[in-house]
């Protein structure tokens, strides 16, 4: 194998490392949401520490790599695509603090009622599997997984614009839980954040491996 | 014709005896553009960039078929004239080759042989081809010394000077930077980067990096085909060819 | 003993082989110069350069001889130069590199091989007969000329294949004509190395005797030669004579004209060698 695979492999181990990592934040935030307990919400913050030197470690390899090898074609698109894909994944890693912190304000579970009416398990469950399947899309260079990960971030955009209306109807009738509301419509919009980073992840693995800019393109293009 | 370009190949095949060194070509070069030819070595590029000043033509057993055009005339026709030709098209080679003579006459040498020999327009022309060339400066107090003297990257740019002193439309450069170290090297591609408002310049480079640094286009040969011919920054970001992509990538075999 | 130590035995061994191999050719010709140089240095004067040949040994001079050597000198120069450099030109740089070609290049080779005596024969019957040039300096002269013209046809085409391709290419890319990249470029860079063949393919003309023989020149020429169809003599074809003489006084006088000829052949290797040491220093590609 060529020095520049080697390399390349060792980044690419450095970032499913990273990706298992934020995982784990996501998964955490997930049964704390469920479980109400804060004190799974302290986990995340924990690994959000961790997260943040992979993060520097990775982007460091990157430019090392850049300076060594200066990859061209497939190899600069992976460097790039990766060096973008940590961003991203350090974004999402935010992102799961966040629910965590908006988690620890909420003093008791989530009621029931709200949860069901905003689909806001069902966006987490969904903003979960996408995170999987999209680590999965990068490992086996499925751009065609990918590319269905685009339309299914579409199914979280769905849920987070109706989501506001439901909470406020709620709200009319149960006023006294107006905190709650608040947190809820907060996780959701994080939930959205991270369905759109799992969308731009994707993007960058169409990218690079077939050398398509699929960023900022109308949908007519995207389906050619 | 809907467009003209400077420099075109038209189903440009040519052998060596026996061996076909260059497969059905189509291509056409812009002018005022630098051109890269890259590929691993035989793969044709060196033959093809001495189709255009036609310097096979001295190679026993060397054979062309198909159209080479500059300025939309067929250079191989008979009543081409080659000392004509290549006062057109001048050419640099791998190795620095300056004649063992004096600097000033390295670059009028040209001139020279055209029958030219009025001192001043001999002396006009190597100090505008020598400062075209960067050159000026480092040897203007030594114009008659050995041009054997000069350093292997000064060489070069004389080498440089003196094709541009016949004052040509295009200039062909045959690996012109592989014998020299980095400094002198980046000096010529500076150069070649000035020089590309002036000439259109095909340059074989079997530096990746510099193909990438110099040049608007890059054609990929591989065992005498022309696989991919696009701009430069799309071939080396996303080439269309995965022999390309392999070849540039170093993962060639 | 070692396999290492083996090896280095053998390679001590071979040292001392070649260094024995050296030293033989070199002592012998010691021996020989040292042996001439005893009998002959002592007759060596001004009056034995310019005397005229004698039946008295003591008052012969070898002033016709050298006369002789340095007219067929100059004359087989004057023909074989032009005429060998012209046709190495010829075949290294326009000659189409065909069968015929190959033919040609192998029997010009062979022809720097032939023995001299052949090229006597030769000359007995094309110059001195068909031409009726007679036992001249001319016919001489065009007799070694066909002697060296084949070693200088071979060392031009060596010199001229030793200038690099790229000297070249350099100026037909800039719209140089073969003519003129053979006379600006090439010739200049293969004159040291033309110069050197042409020296010692004359330094050999100058110690021929046998062609000469055989066209007729005359061991006693009591005159120095005036024109190129004079009769003629030169000293190999001198010191012939008095080797065969058998009074030790004429052994004297042949030992004495050796010593001349080795300065005049000596002198011209000498300047081969200093022509090539030039070029080595002067041009370096």
């Amino acid at each position: 194998m060529p020095p520049i695979d080697i390399e390349l492999e060792k980044l690419k181990i450095k970032l499913t490392e990273m990706w298992d990592l934020v995982g784990l934040q996501l998964q955490t935030g997930y049964e704390a949401m469920v479980a109400a307990d804060p004190e799974l919400a302290g986990e995340i913050k924990k690994l959000g520490k961790k997260v943040n030197h992979y993060d520097l470690k990775i982007d460091r390899m990157c430019e090392n790599f850049f300076a060594l090898f200066t990859p061209v074609a497939v190899d600069l698109r992976t460097v790039l695509a990766i060096l973008k894909i940590n961003a991203n994944l350090e974004r999402i890693g935010d992102t799961a603090e966040g629910i965590a912190f908006f988690l620890k304000k909420q003093d008791g579970p989530l009621d029931p009622a709200l949860l069901e009416k905003t689909q806001a398990i069902f966006m987490y469950e969904e903003a979960l599997k996408m995170f999987n399947d999209c680590q999965r899309a990068f490992a086996d260079n499925d751009t065609a997984l990918a590319r269905e990960l685009i339309r299914r971030d579409k199914v979280l955009n769905r849920i987070f614009r109706k989501s506001d209306n439901i909470v406020l109807s709620f709200l009319e009738d149960a006023p006294e839980k107006t905190k709650q509301g608040f947190i809820l419509l907060s996780i959701i919009r994080k939930l959205e954040r991270v369905g759109d980073q799992v969308s731009n992840i994707s993007e960058e693995i169409i990218f690079y491996r077939e050398a398509k800019v699929l960023k900022h393109k109308g949908k007519k293009k995207e389906k050619e | 014709m809907s467009k003209n370009y400077k420099l075109e190949a038209k189903d440009v095949n040519a052998f060596y005896g026996g061996f076909h060194a260059l497969k059905n070509i189509n291509l056409a070069l812009e002018e005022k553009a630098v051109t890269a030819f890259i590929g691993p070595s035989g793969c044709g590029k060196s033959t093809f960039l001495r189709l255009f000043n036609r310097m096979n033509d001295y190679i026993e057993g060397f054979r062309l078929e198909g159209k080479v055009l500059l300025d939309n005339k067929d250079i191989y026709q008979k009543s081409v004239q080659v000392d004509e030709l290549r006062k057109a098209v001048g050419m640099v080679f791998q190795k620095p080759n300056p004649f063992p003579k004096s600097i000033f006459e390295n670059v009028v040498y040209g001139l020279r042989i055209q029958g030219i020999s009025k001192k001043g327009i001999l002396e006009e022309a190597a100090e505008s081809s020598l400062k075209q060339a960067a050159l000026w400066n480092e040897v203007k107090d030594n114009l008659h010394k050995s041009a054997l003297a000069l350093s292997g990257g000064q060489q070069q740019r004389l080498c440089i000077a003196r094709a541009l002193a016949i004052e040509p439309s295009v200039l062909l450069m045959d690996e012109p930077a592989s014998a020299l170290d980095p400094i002198s090297t980046s000096k010529i591609e500076e150069l070649i980067y000035t020089l590309k408002d002036r000439y259109s310049i095909v340059i074989v480079t079997h530096n990746m990096q510099q193909a990438g640094r110099v040049s608007d286009y890059t054609a990929f040969f591989l065992s005498g085909e022309l696989v991919e011919h696009a701009k430069t920054k799309a071939l080396f970001t996303s080439p269309q060819d995965t022999r390309t992509q392999n070849y540039i990538t170093g993962r060639f075999g | 003993m070692t396999n290492a130590q083996l090896n280095r035995f053998k390679d001590k061994a071979f040292q001392a082989f070649g260094l024995f191999c050296t030293f033989f050719g070199l002592i012998v010709l010691a021996i020989f110069l040292l042996d001439i140089l005893k009998e002959g240095l002592a007759r060596l004067d001004w009056d034995f350069l310019t005397s005229l040949p004698s039946r008295r040994a003591a008052r012969a001079g070898i002033l016709t001889a050298w006369a002789g050597t340095l007219w067929i000198l100059v004359m087989t120069a004057l023909i074989a130069i032009p005429l060998g450099v012209a046709a190495g030109i010829y075949l290294e740089e326009y000659g189409k590199k065909t069968r015929m070609a190959s033919f040609l290049e192998i029997n010009i080779a062979n022809l720097a091989g032939v023995p001299s005596i052949i090229y006597g024969l030769l000359g007995l019957e094309l110059f001195v007969r068909q031409l009726q040039l007679g036992g001249s300096l001319l016919a001489g002269a065009l007799t070694l000329s066909l002697l060296v013209l084949p070693i200088i046809i071979v060392t031009t085409r060596e010199a001229i294949k030793a200038v690099p391709k790229s000297l070249r290419e350099a100026s037909f890319a800039l719209g140089a004509s073969k003519w003129q990249t053979i006379r600006m470029q090439v010739l200049p860079a293969a004159t040291g190395g033309i110069m050197t063949g042409i020296i010692l393919s004359l330094s050999r003309a100058v110690g021929e005797a046998a062609p000469l023989i055989v066209i007729g020149a005359l061991a006693y020429v009591p005159f120095v030669p005036e024109g190129p169809m004079d009769e003629f003599t030169v000293l190999p074809i001198q010191i012939f004579n008095w080797v065969s003489r058998p009074q030790e006084a004429f052994l004297i006088n042949a030992a004495a004209a050796i010593i001349v000829l080795l300065c005049i052949t000596f002198m011209l290797n000498g300047i081969a060698v200093y022509l090539r040491y030039r070029q080595q220093k002067k041009v370096k590609w």
